[in-house]
């Protein structure tokens, strides 16, 4: 609610628990005379080509833009791991399975996506859970159990000093994702003198070093950043990156974790550098189950059910619900990407079925078939129900910010800061819901924001947070719900389905994933600059019939890819 | 707890500011024990312990509760619902500070306010010292740091109390800054700056550290054990841990040599955090005599709950959303009070929960005997269907004043000189908002995001303080209350942020 008292969305007090922003859209605040309420997001003027952009990407049989073309390469810098990177390096490295950066390291701010360099900073609190974090993987890693997945050779002794090299030099070679040099290897040595000292009062041997090495790579800045430098090219602040450089942003983009051998094993050919070479590891490493885990995760920070407010139970079917069409639609039975919202059939064991009214499948979990088009493909699950609900019940407008801000890429500014958006709208006489958000629409003053994101949520009211149908209020069966909405510009609809045919039928879904996708792999909100590769890639997408492994190819593909531009400081 | 002997002594200074200072020994005492034979007095300690809810139920009289469905009316639940002066009549939410004994040792001061722009929402129209607009944000900045918030982000703008007077000190840690709740625990958003209570100069917010056991390892490690077996094992361990660390920061200049200027800041501030930590564990380990041990390690097993399941209130579920921050803020108040008494340090902040808070009070509520199926900001909105209004935001204030009270009695507990370590600290309490007028609209009242009818909570002797009363200040500035206590802790100057000017009260 509001209880909006300075704006008089609605009445000074409050009476029920539904909650909703009243949320100024677009640059103009709720109240404020506006002709485009609800305006494109920086970065979103896909249509844009930009004069000095580049032509149409490889997808589109223009061949790729060389390098020196400022609107080809993006900026960036160190990347520091997220703590979902981190994990899978351990993971994948180490086999350490554990995801200990979760236990010691603080969360990493989502915007929705958790890589963003932009507020990553060091801090006292940053490092001394690093070493923590150091400390105890090395020792489980050292460990009699594991210690044969980390120590390639079985020393002789204390003090084996080649048994010592070869274990550096495969570790580092996986941490620092490229070979060490033998200054490295020289200087990690040293620390075999803990192995070797003559000391009765503590226990030590060979795999104390082994220990020891581990500690200090993991906290290396050059393990725990992605460094890239790259050569000079003729453009100013523009670098070409070397092979290893573009072996880790091939598997960090693809796989969320450092190159496995064989992506460094292509690195030390020399490969990586050429769009045929990219194009072949990209093929290789997305048949990989890695893949899915990280396009998975992707589509769950971007479409906000990284965590879903449910029961375990249902949250893990919700999960396989929606990874189970993610994989579909791109990996078992690659179609176009757009499938994932318009997709008739959906995943689901006994229980969702019949959580969503469908007919169980044979052998408990499979696919079914929704009986009509009012539910249809990813914004029928359970899991984007529930996200950008409200406290004890859905929210229109929540639901309406989270379709123009994620699916459509418009920028809807936060509410007016006098509206109290803690309490649902308030009217004392009105039983029903809906009834109380009469406000946002007979008064001037709300409607400009609201009639902008309401009409979406409404046409999705009859879905719970849980993706039940329901008919009317929750214990009120006079507050019948209209089950019907508009996406405002594209028309009316009923039901999930068809929002989701609204949105992919208005050619703008599918940009919106692709400023999503494009932010991720920068690690940052993508600048007005980025456009014209962002149109050029979209265009190459379209082409591909919306293959989504094809773009995914075409993007590390294009020379962009490779390149690097000298951020620029404030 | 063992005893541990003390390594050499010295005065180092690392690249990002870490002093470390000589320790203190019983010997260095003069003959009164009240300050040190040569220099000044016994070391001040600061500390906030902060509270990320307000004081009252949204729009509930603060006598009107209704618990497991029955309505009640009745009066000492509000936290200053209470006569001024000296032996007031003990409300709810004190209840942990008398069951300690501890009624005579910190003063209460309520009715203040931050001040705010009644008619403008306009960030240019905010007074000095005062609060944006914004429903939840616009106050934070103005309670940490004495300076006004034009947005309605929580950032602080100046640097926090706790800052300035770590910036005084020269122990092995300017500060430790310390959070309880380690996860936000909703769905589709995150902190955005309500994690944060400690600021540097030019509102640089300071990350706190979440995991007891890291802060038992940053404060203890360097510790050398008298026992001559464990000293060699702590040799062992205190030199591979250096090696470790010098690997790394000798590659400093050949790493920073290769990058351009955006990467050569990033990276750098990295290596500088890693050169401090090389500085603390070279330095030695500041004691202060007896009472200066090593503590047991705090369990490495806590919990990390899941976002809330269901609901902010009503469905949310029994076991999500939580943390153990009961045992988290126990363990983190347990490390403060050792760090205060070994010297490590002189200045903490802890912040048990952050602001707006969402972490399932169905647990500690469960505990102190009311069931409450919601998350804390929703307590002070509408609590539950059964169990809302002023009871319950008190018995969960209640729960947070326990932790201050536990590290208040601590504190107490552990002698120094002539007295005890609370006769030498200013320890505030600071929940994060009061229950007056609403900052949104101005016009109703009893509100729980409310800057107006704000309480802080003053504990310990330092500097004169003179403890042990409730003072009905006249709309004073909580910014004046912290001051007094900054004040108290060694700061010479008037002036905090834009807020000029101590509460001379709090000094008898």
């Amino acid at each position: 609610m509001h209880a909006l008292n300075g704006l008089k969305c609605s009445g000074p007090r409050f009476v029920a628990l539904a909650s909703v922003f009243c949320v100024a859209a677009s640059l103009v605040a709720c109240g404020t005379d506006s002709s485009s309420p609800v305006g494109q997001a920086s970065g979103g003027g896909a249509q844009n080509g930009g004069g000095n952009g580049p032509g149409p990407g490889p997808g589109a049989g223009n061949g790729p833009v060389g390098p020196g073309n400022l609107t080809t390469a993006s900026a960036s810098v160190a990347r520091r791991l997220s703590r979902a990177e981190l994990s899978n390096t351990l993971r994948d490295v180490l086999g350490d399975d554990t995801v200990a950066p979760n236990k010691f390291l603080n969360d990493d701010v989502y915007r929705p996506f958790d890589n963003d360099y932009t507020v990553q900073a060091a801090s006292r609190a940053l490092i001394e859970s690093l070493e923590a974090l150091a400390d105890d993987v090395a020792d489980r890693a050292v460990s009699p159990a594991n210690r044969g997945k980390v120590v390639p050779c079985t020393p002789t002794g204390p003090g084996d000093t080649a048994c010592l090299k070869t274990t550096i030099e495969s570790l580092g070679q996986r941490l620092y994702r490229r070979p060490l040099s033998a200054e490295q290897v020289t200087a990690y040595l040293t620390l075999q003198s803990y192995a070797t000292e003559a000391n009765a009062d503590v226990p030590h041997d060979f795999y104390t070093a082994v220990n020891l090495v581990l500690r200090s790579m993991l906290q290396d800045p050059e393990v725990l950043y992605r460094i890239e430098t790259g050569t000079a090219t003729k453009e100013p602040g523009i670098f070409k990156l070397d092979s290893y450089e573009v072996a880790s942003r091939l598997s960090f983009l693809l796989w969320g974790s450092g190159p496995d051998e064989a992506l460094l094993d292509s690195a030390k050919a020399g490969g990586l550098v050429d769009a045929a070479s990219r194009t072949d590891a990209a093929t290789r490493l997305l048949t990989d189950a890695h893949a899915r885990g990280q396009l998975e995760r992707f589509h769950s920070m971007w479409l906000g059910y990284r965590a879903i407010p449910a029961s375990p139970e249902l949250a893990t079917a919700f999960n396989t619900e929606t990874n189970k069409l993610i994989e579909k639609v791109v990996f078992d039975q690659p179609s176009s990407y757009l499938d994932l919202f318009t997709s008739s059939q959906t995943y689901v064991n006994g229980p969702l079925a019949t959580q969503y009214g469908l007919t169980a499948p044979a052998g408990g979990a499979g696919w079914v078939s929704y009986a009509d088009d009012k539910r249809a493909g990813i914004l029928s699950h359970g899991s984007v129900l529930a996200a950008f609900s409200k406290f004890s019940d859905t929210s229109p407008t929540q639901r309406g910010i989270f379709v123009q801000t994620r699916l459509l890429c418009n920028k809807v500014l936060p509410p007016p800061a006098t509206v109290n958006v803690d309490q649902p709208p308030a009217a004392a006489d009105k039983v029903c819901k809906l009834d109380r958000y009469d406000a946002h629409r007979t008064l001037a003053s709300c409607s400009s924001c609201h009639g902008q994101l309401d009409p979406i949520g409404y046409g999705l009211e009859n879905y719970d947070i849980g993706g039940k149908y329901r008919t009317h209020d929750d214990g009120h069966a006079e507050c019948v719900l209209p089950d019907k909405g508009a996406l405002p510009g594209f028309g009316e609809f009923s039901g999930p389905g068809q929002l989701a045919r609204l949105l992919v039928d208005s050619g703008k879904v599918e940009a919106c994933f692709m400023q999503h996708l494009m932010t991720y792999a920068a690690g940052r909100e993508l600048r007005p600059e980025e456009d014209a590769s962002k149109a050029a890639l979209l265009a190459s997408f379209k082409a591909d019939g919306y293959g989504l492994q094809q773009l995914l190819t075409h993007y590390v593909a294009d020379d962009r890819f490779s390149l690097r531009q000298e951020e620029v400081v404030p | 707890m063992r005893k541990f002997i003390l390594p050499r002594r010295s005065l180092l200074r690392g690249l990002g500011g870490v002093a470390v200072g000589l320790p203190m020994l019983e010997c260095m005492l003069n003959g009164n024990g009240d300050a040190l034979a040569q220099a000044g007095a016994l070391p001040k300690r600061y500390a906030i312990v902060f509270a990320g809810q307000s004081i009252g139920g949204d729009s509930w009289d603060e006598d009107k509760s209704q618990v497991a469905g029955v309505r009640k009316t009745e009066t000492g639940h509000f936290i200053a619902d209470t006569a001024a002066g000296a032996g007031y009549p003990v409300t709810t939410p004190l209840k942990a500070l008398e069951k300690l004994g501890l009624m005579g040792d910190f003063s209460m001061v309520s009715n203040l306010k931050i001040p705010w722009n009644t008619t403008s929402a306009d960030g240019a129209m905010v007074p000095a010292g005062g609060a944006f607009r914004d429903f939840h944000g616009g106050g934070a900045g103005p309670l940490l740091c004495g300076t006004r918030s034009t947005t309605s982000s929580f950032k602080a703008a100046s640097i926090t109390s706790d800052q300035i007077v770590a910036g005084l000190n020269k122990t092995t840690l300017d500060s430790l800054v310390l959070r309880a709740q380690p996860s936000w625990y909703l769905s589709g958003s995150d902190f955005s700056g309500r994690q944060y209570i400690s600021y540097k100069d030019g509102g640089k917010a300071i990350e706190a550290q979440t995991n007891p056991g890291i802060v038992y390892h940053s404060l203890f490690d360097a510790f050398t054990p008298k026992d001559g077996s464990e000293q060699a094992a702590h040799d062992f361990q205190l030199r591979a841990r250096k090696s470790v660390l010098s690997l790394i920061t000798d590659k400093r200049e050949r790493i920073l040599g290769k990058l351009g200027t955006a990467d050569k800041a990033r990276l750098g501030a990295h290596f500088d955090e890693i050169r401090d930590l090389e500085m603390r564990i070279a330095a030695a380990p500041p004691m202060s005599g007896d009472q200066c041990q090593k503590p047991t390690a705090p369990a490495d097993n806590l919990p990390l709950g899941e976002d809330n399941a269901g609901s902010g209130s009503d469905t949310i579920g029994t076991n999500t959303g939580y943390s153990d921050e009961d045992t988290r803020a126990r363990l983190l108040a347990d490390l403060i009070h050792m760090a205060f008494v070994c010297d490590i340090t002189r200045v903490a902040t802890l912040q048990i929960t952050v602001f707006q808070s969402h972490m399932n009070v169905f647990k500690i509520s469960t505990d102190f005997g009311m069931p409450i199926r919601a998350d804390l900001h929703e307590c002070g909105h509408n609590g539950d269907a059964t169990t809302r209004g002023q009871l319950p935001v008190s018995m969960c204030l209640g729960w947070h004043i326990g932790h201050y009270a536990y590290l208040m009695d601590k504190l107490k507990k552990t002698p120094e000189g002539a007295g005890t370590v609370l006769d030498n600290s200013a320890i505030v309490f600071m929940p994060e908002a009061g229950h007056g007028i609403q900052l949104n609209d101005s016009t109703a009242n009893f509100q729980t995001h409310s800057v107006d009818r704000m309480v802080l909570l003053v504990g310990g002797r330092a500097g004169g303080l003179m403890p042990g009363r409730h003072i009905v200040s006249q709309n004073a500035h909580p910014g004046n209350v912290l001051l007094s206590a900054m004040q108290a802790a060694g700061y010479t100057g008037d002036k905090f942020g834009e807020v000029t000017g101590k509460l001379p009260e709090l000094f008898g």
